[in-house]
């Protein structure tokens, strides 16, 4: 047992800090531009490249901290700094390029796994269909051979970076098994409808996408997979992706919450020293606390004991994104008319936090799913 | 980071639940309904070397670390050992025990640790008073020096296992004048003219453990029995902050896993609506907050004891983050057990009922939420 970082992990995240902070001064990491969007997309990933960030869980570190929970924890940096640019980041690298990384074949993996660890790609993965739930009803979406090429039908909704990314790994079926389907944005037969307009995570640029008659070489497929081994891991690193985006809420929410009530005085004294402040921040700081030491544990099963990471997932998926909309709201609350200015940080979270209890498995399917496994059943 | 426990560490958690369900379970809900300390269960912990696993060998201890020890007391709890035993042992062997060995001299740790580590002495704590809980050093019992004794004249309040206890360290004011500093800590043992405790007060939950007033009135002791140096008995109580927010806390982490099991057992049996009641999503809902809560209390405990292991001194900010947490989401948790069970969850019959109400203690024993609140506002 060990509560501590290493030297080199913790190495890596001052220098995280340090760089996104730079980067940061002067934009507008949330804003709904979507050319903006891209291009603070594109620079981060540029920035990225050049440290051992986007390698994290995908390639050799050469000495580098590479394991699931010094990438947790290095995302909560990323996460802390901007939600939707954490959002467009991750979803590129840690889902699309995680799916490259441990399924795809040597020639795949070095003609998008290299660029995109070196920040010069960015991806997009396809899951989501009409009827949502992946782990009830099959997947739409096919594709069949067709004089040598793959031809892809269907459709996917709530695409994370669909409009921008270089290339979309589309998930679907293939007969009865399923596969991952690489297309290249432009491609013919596949259409990117409209950026949707979201509660949360302006700057992040999320739409649907139709796919008719869209032909690919086969080279372009990975898989197929049997069995539902693909589609699980899918979901555990999206969850394990918006567990970091939790953290990143609550921190950036409860530190502008807490720095506030330092500084602004009503009744002669900071409103921290009234209790109704100082216990909503004590409640504030024990949920983020809790919430970064079990989203820690469940990256670490990722890698030491991959039999309870799943399920540790799931806790860690219900606790830390109730806790991240509790956390906010009481951000929001301290904050008071500073706070309801959109663009506030606590602002910005709160709204980000009902995603992330609905993306990847939502906190009603994980309870269920807990529950499902405390009762033997399954 | 590592949250990994080692085999042996796991393996010793194992021998603790057999041995607990073997000798202790069966006589929980007996003594919990009559509200009687059970020193058979308490001797035979002494026994199977719980009640001084931390101490070195030399004083009858089992010299384990402060991971193992802790893990002993989740262990308890998921056996299924009732909140007043494990607050009895808590008590004892933590903020007696404990606080004598750190704080002793060689011929009082000899003296006291063999017998309180086997069980054959019970140990308690007199900290608390009538007007001074969390504010110690508003605490009026005073201890003053006389040639080669003290005299000891106040009242403690809530001290569990003050009825049964063999020897008590108390802490008195020996310099009234001054706050915290003014107080120092005293060895007291049982028969002494002038000490008295009190009657069990009858509590709602937690009712194994023997809780009572201490009473002093020109109670004459050694000077050999002040504990330490005089003025430094506030630094000894802290010391125990350390205990009380890792091995004191352990036993609601098992005791979640235990809810989590005997819900999940009953749910699938309890048959409504044509079905299992287990098969309804709310349910399902119920056992997975429990869950939840014993895996995330579980790292904030843990966290404490590792740190404690490597001999840093204690973080208050995450000691009190740890105590807000345990004690508060502890209720909801055992309230929807309660509620799982309907009719039955609500009679003795059943142990949730139990756990329920020995749960309420969480947030108010060792330092209430509220106080937790005051001492995080201020770190931060």
């Amino acid at each position: 047992m060990n509560f501590d970082f290493n030297a080199t992990e913790q190495a890596l995240f001052k220098e995280l800090r340090e760089q996104l902070g730079s980067f940061a001064e002067g934009r507008s990491l949330e804003s709904s531009d979507v050319v903006l969007a891209e291009q603070n997309a594109r620079d981060a990933l540029a920035l990225l490249g050049g440290t051992p960030y986007l390698k994290l869980g995908l390639a050799d570190g050469n000495g580098q901290p590479n394991g699931s929970l010094a990438l947790m924890a290095a995302m909560e940096t990323l996460a802390e700094v901007s939600q939707s640019l954490f959002l467009t980041v991750e979803v590129s690298t840690r889902i699309f390029g995680r799916a490259l990384s441990a399924w795809g074949s040597d020639e795949q993996k070095k003609k998008w796994l290299d660029p995109l660890v070196d920040g010069k790609l960015l991806g997009a993965l396809a899951l989501s269909e009409d009827a949502m739930n992946v782990d009830n009803d099959p997947l739409v979406t096919e594709g069949r051979q067709e004089a040598g090429d793959i031809v892809i039908n269907g459709a996917k909704q709530y695409v994370i970076n669909a409009p921008l990314a270089d290339w979309i790994a589309v998930v679907g079926r293939m007969g009865n098994e399923s596969a991952i389907f690489m297309v290249k944005q432009g491609t013919p037969g596949l259409t990117v409808s409209s950026r949707l307009n979201t509660m949360g995570y302006d700057g992040a640029v999320i739409a649907g996408l139709t796919l008719s008659d869209c032909r690919i070489p086969a080279n372009q497929v990975i898989g197929p997979f049997t069995g539902d081994t693909m589609l699980k891991s899918l979901r555990l690193w999206e969850n394990q992706v918006l567990l970091a985006a939790t953290l990143g809420m609550m921190k950036g929410s409860y530190e502008s919450a807490r720095v506030w009530a330092k500084a602004h005085k009503s009744g002669g004294k900071p409103i921290i020293a009234y209790q109704e402040v100082g216990f909503k921040l004590s409640e504030m700081l024990t949920l983020y606390q809790t919430a970064q030491l079990l989203a820690y544990r469940s990256a670490w099963t990722v890698d030491n004991t991959p039999r309870e990471a799943e399920s540790l997932t799931w806790c860690a998926k219900v606790f830390c994104t109730e806790s991240a909309e509790t956390v906010s709201s009481s951000a929001l609350q301290i904050l008071a008319g500073k706070g309801y200015i959109s663009g506030n940080t606590a602002e910005q979270a709160f709204r980000c936090a009902k995603y992330s209890q609905i993306a990847g498995t939502s906190t009603e399917l994980c309870r269920v799913k807990i529950g499902d496994n405390a009762l033997g059943y399954k | 980071m590592d949250f990994e426990f080692t085999k042996e560490q796991l393996m010793f958690k194992q021998e603790v639940i057999r041995f607990a369900k073997k000798e202790i379970v069966p006589r929980v809900q007996e003594f919990d309904l009559k509200e009687e300390f059970d020193f058979q269960s308490f001797r035979k912990m002494g026994e199977f070397g719980l009640l001084g696993l931390h101490f070195p060998e030399e004083y009858g201890g089992e010299g384990a670390d402060v991971v193992t020890t802790v893990l002993a007391g989740e262990a308890l709890g998921e056996a299924g050992v009732d909140g007043g035993l494990t607050l009895a042992y808590g008590a004892h062997t933590f903020l007696c025990a404990d606080t004598l060995f750190r704080n002793g001299t060689e011929k009082q740790r000899k003296k006291y640790i063999p017998k309180l580590a086997s069980g054959e002495w019970i140990g308690c704590m007199g900290l608390s008073e009538p007007d001074a809980g969390s504010d110690v050093a508003s605490m009026t019992t005073t201890a003053e020096k006389k040639g080669d004794t003290y005299v000891l004249n106040g009242t403690k309040m809530w001290i569990t296992n003050g009825p049964i206890a063999d020897v008590a360290v108390v802490y008195a004011k020996t310099n009234p004048d001054l706050q915290h500093a003014g107080i120092s800590a005293f060895i007291v043992e049982k028969g002494t003219p002038g000490f008295k405790p009190g009657n069990p007060l009858i509590k709602m939950g937690v009712r194994t453990s023997q809780t009572s007033e201490l009473v002093f009135s020109n109670c004459e002791i050694p000077a050999e029995n002040l504990l330490g140096n005089e003025g430094e008995g506030f630094l000894y109580a802290m010391q125990t902050v350390e205990w009380d927010r890792s091995a004191l806390l352990a036993p609601f982490v098992g005791s979640a896993n235990f809810l989590l099991k005997r819900c999940a057992d009953y749910a699938k049996g309890r048959v409504q609506f044509g079905r299992p009641i287990a098969k309804f999503q709310a349910i399902k809902h119920k056992l997975a907050d429990i869950r939840i809560f014993a895996e995330a209390s579980k790292n904030l405990v843990y966290r404490i004891a590792w740190c404690k292991d490597q001999g840093r001194p204690l973080n208050h900010l995450e000691a009190a983050v740890a105590k807000l947490f345990v004690g508060d989401w502890s209720l909801p948790v055992t309230n929807d057990a309660v509620t799982l069970h309907g009719g039955y969850g609500y009679t003795h019959e059943f142990d949730v009922e139990r756990i329920f109400r020995d749960s309420r203690l969480a947030p108010i024993g060792g330092g209430t939420s509220e106080v937790q609140k005051m001492i995080i506002s201020k770190l931060i």
